[in-house]
């Protein structure tokens, strides 16, 4: 196992760190397929409302490859259609039926993965909704399945800093997660598996599969920063990632030849440590996060996520919610406040000489404001990028300079628009430039 | 509710579109914010986000002032006292040199104001805190005997030329507050040179209020000697009881507002640290060169750091983060040269005995430059993804 030292990114001591224990969420009423996660997709609607649906069946595929299908994480009947602005596909609702039917595919015994063509594979994961868990960088599009990475990321830890503990999933999961390293192996020659320091001792016999560890200072266990600082050359810019419990997926797909419909999320607010919840895919928000004021919001991600409505569903790329506090009122002479429990890279508040955890909310705290060319941004991004020349150089449609500077080593782990002191949406404006380059060289 | 509040929410309309004064707007925001700090929702990723903002930013830059700003007060006071042939006690100079400093600083943030307000209202952007912190360095660059209309003048040129026309705080290439400073240096050099640092209503005669810079040595005698016999010993330039702007003159104050900047991760130290380096370094290589025992080049790295505004300069001009230059490598180069030139200029040209104002507006000009070259240079080292 090789350490992967990573000198930039930021570890807020945050409260609400779940617990390591896990339990079964009851069976919702109802469950969802949001297309809200799902980076770049063009959905095309494959069901209408009232259509019986089996666990497997495909709701939508994207038109850019309508081969990537999304399918039904439950057996019923589609009760709705929820369209966004522009009549952009949001969600599709199952209303849950009893018994589960699975659609089936044939099972891939372990010893015969080795027989089948390289091409069969890649067809059965995308008629069984999974190819798509396979990202590919740059822009971490869905993998173009006639491209041989260089490299295949596994992160074992997800996107938030609270997201599940691998160790619980992969004690369960053990078998599958091993044929899906196997099945992995036919794509690329180089699969790297990657850990959180303080997830290693819970992670049990799959331990040993790890090759880099990486420190608990966000976001080194992102793939885009674990790339950026193994890739040697360009070729391995189009490295593709997956994360652990989406391979544990693939692998139980093959093994059973049904749509794996479990999922291990995490709810986090401050001051709880609620246990890990083992839930279905596309739980309701509603019944996964309990209790909650009106007030505070629901994110799938702290730093990378979006916001979650309290009516939507759990997508496929995420298994964590967080409840983040609103303040009530507007501080008074908050500018200048000794600031004792206030989260802050710099050390202009005192919190800077406590230890404990610290008072986090879903506010700006400041307005925004011209930047001041402080390099804050610099400091904290773990790429090593200037955001804040990048931003210049957007503003200005200098795509080639924004390109030159690193535009496309930019993770998005949202780190330069938390520390900006000007409130710039750095992260915002670095990802939309990248989008839009992105979309345009497609 | 607090009460405060509610005058501000009942308020509020007359401010807004349509209302009464509308145009004053950014003005009743400032005030607002300043008690009620705003805190809007995020509504993009991250959604989290650090407590720091351009407020409490320039504030510590403030905070760091407040040492320099007192100390000019009671010296201003001190020095009037031993110009009149009498030594103040503490209150009695620091309240004379209130009398001078305080309408000074009224009238710089006054007009400052003034400007800020008309382009915010103009351009319908707030008010930037960074003015605060200009309309506050401005006036301790100036000397005590300053006319108040040239201080009205020199900030309105600062802020309107060295700021505005280029879009405001966050987009100028100089230090307004040195802009303001050289527009009056160099419109009004009789107000800013020669023997105008002590502020005295009935000075004894032979007082000079000269600075120690403007000091040379008698043919074959040493600068060291001459400047200790004529009153600038070292001890009395670092800890700042010497005649001079209203803000340079203690060294000690200006470390210590350094320190606090540095340590609060306000101001770059790389700057700070590079430009005592680059100033070291020079007065060090001038000090080498034979001959030249009388003038300034021999007066070594300590007396060219305590004397002048070279700390002020460095501390709180040059940490300017906007007129400096935004890699870190190029903030070295930046103190450093900033250093080099300030010694350069002090013992070279003659037409000018204090170089560091000259020194960073200079360097101002290049910074971009030094971040063009760095950055190319990083941006070489990378792999290569388009």
């Amino acid at each position: 196992m090789e350490k992967i030292k990573i000198s930039k990114g930021f570890t807020p001591r945050l409260a609400g760190m779940p617990d390591t224990s896990f339990i079964k969420a009851p069976t919702p009423r109802i469950v969802g397929l949001s297309a809200m996660d799902i980076p770049y997709i063009r959905p095309k609607l494959l069901v209408k409302e009232n259509d019986p649906v089996l666990t497997g069946t495909p709701l939508f595929c994207d038109k850019r490859d309508t081969s990537i299908q999304y399918v039904s994480p439950g057996t019923g009947r589609v009760e709705k259609i929820w369209f966004g602005n522009r009549r952009r596909l949001q969600e599709v609702v199952i209303a849950l039926d009893t018994p589960e039917t699975f659609i089936q595919f044939d099972p891939v015994p372990k010893s015969d993965l080795k027989n089948i063509s390289k091409q069969d594979l890649i067809l059965r994961l995308k008629q069984g909704g999974l190819w798509q868990s396979l990202r590919q960088f740059p822009a971490k599009d869905t993998a173009d399945s006639s491209h041989t990475p260089a490299m295949i990321i596994i992160s074992l830890n997800g996107n938030d800093f609270f997201s599940p503990h691998p160790g619980i999933l992969m004690n369960r999961e053990k078998e599958a997660f091993e044929f899906g390293l196997d099945l992995l192996k036919r794509f690329s020659h180089r699969i790297i598996v990657t850990a959180r320091q303080s997830s290693l001792d819970l992670l049990g016999p799959v331990k040993a599969h790890i090759t880099h560890q990486v420190p608990d200072t966000y976001p080194a266990w992102d793939p885009g920063v674990v790339l950026f600082h193994l890739k040697k050359s360009s070729e391995e810019n189009t490295a593709w990632s997956i994360t652990a419990d989406h391979l544990v997926m693939m692998g139980k797909f093959l093994l059973t030849g049904q749509y794996p419909i479990e999922k291990m999320v995490t709810i986090t607010k401050k001051g709880e440590k609620k246990p890990h919840l083992l839930a279905r895919q596309g739980a309701p928000i509603k019944t996964l996060v309990g209790s909650f004021h009106s007030n505070d919001m629901i994110t799938t991600g702290q730093f990378n996520g979006r916001i979650a409505d309290l009516e939507s569903h759990l997508g496929f790329f995420e298994n964590t919610l967080n409840i983040i506090d609103t303040p009530g009122e507007e501080e008074v002479f908050g500018f200048i406040r000794p600031g004792i429990d206030k989260t802050s890279v710099s050390r202009a508040f005192l919190s800077s000489f406590s230890k404990g955890p610290k008072q986090v909310d879903c506010t700006l705290h400041g307005e925004e404001r011209a930047c001041i060319n402080c390099s804050y941004c610099e400091n904290i991004c773990p790429n090593g990028l200037m955001p804040n020349f990048i931003m210049k150089a957007l503003h200005s449609d200098e795509i080639e300079t924004a390109l030159e500077y690193g535009l496309l080593d930019c993770c998005r782990c949202g780190l330069c628009s938390y520390t900006c002191p000007s409130k710039i949406e750095l992260t915002k404006i670095l990802s939309d430039g990248m989008d839009s380059y992105y979309k345009d060289k497609a | 509710m607090n009460p405060l509040k509610k005058i501000f929410d009942e308020n509020e309309r007359h401010f807004a579109a349509s209302g009464k004064f509308e145009k004053l707007s950014p003005l009743f925001d400032a005030i607002k914010t300043v008690f009620f700090h705003p805190s809007p929702k995020t509504v993009v990723m991250p959604f989290i986000r650090d407590h720091l903002d351009l407020k409490r930013y320039m504030t510590f830059v403030l905070i760091a002032l407040m040492p320099v700003l007192f100390f000019g007060m009671y010296n201003t006071g001190f020095q009037s006292g031993l110009a009149a042939g009498k030594t103040f006690g503490m209150g009695k100079s620091f309240l004379v040199g209130a009398g001078y400093v305080l309408p000074i600083l009224l009238v710089s943030y006054g007009v400052g104001l003034f400007w800020e307000i008309l382009f915010a209202s103009v351009r319908k952007h707030k008010i930037s805190e960074g003015f605060l912190v200009t309309g506050m360095l401005f006036p301790l660059t100036l000397p005590a005997t300053i006319p108040l209309w040239q201080v009205a003048l020199g900030i309105s040129f600062g802020v309107v030329i060295g700021k505005e026309v280029f879009g405001g705080t966050g987009r100028n290439i100089l230090n307004p507050a040195l802009t303001a400073r050289a527009f009056v240096f160099f419109s009004y050099p009789v107000t800013l040179s020669g023997n105008v640092w002590v502020a005295a209503k009935d000075a004894v005669d032979g007082f000079s209020g000269a600075t120690a810079l403007a000091i040379t040595g008698i043919e074959g005698e040493s600068i060291t000697r001459v400047l200790s016999s004529s009153g600038f010993s070292l001890s009395d330039l670092f800890l700042g009881f010497v005649p001079g702007s209203i803000g340079e003159t203690s060294a000690l104050c200006c470390l210590l507002g350094a320190l606090f900047l540095m340590v609060t991760g306000i101001a770059n130290y790389r700057i700070i640290l590079g430009g005592i380096a680059g100033l070291a370094v020079t007065a060090i290589l001038f000090y080498l060169i034979p001959g030249g025992q009388e003038s300034w080049a021999n007066a070594g790295p300590l007396y060219h750091l305590c004397a002048g505004g070279f700390l002020f300069g460095i501390c709180f001009m040059a940490t300017d983060p906007v007129s400096a230059p935004g890699t870190h490598t190029g903030r070295w180069a930046f103190g450093f040269l900033i250093g080099f030139l300030t010694v350069t200029i002090r013992v070279v040209n003659p037409a000018f005995v204090e170089g560091t104002m000259l020194a960073i507006l200079f360097m101002n000009v290049f910074a971009p430059l030094l971040d063009h070259l760095v950055i190319k240079y990083k941006t070489s080292k990378r792999i290569p993804n388009v």
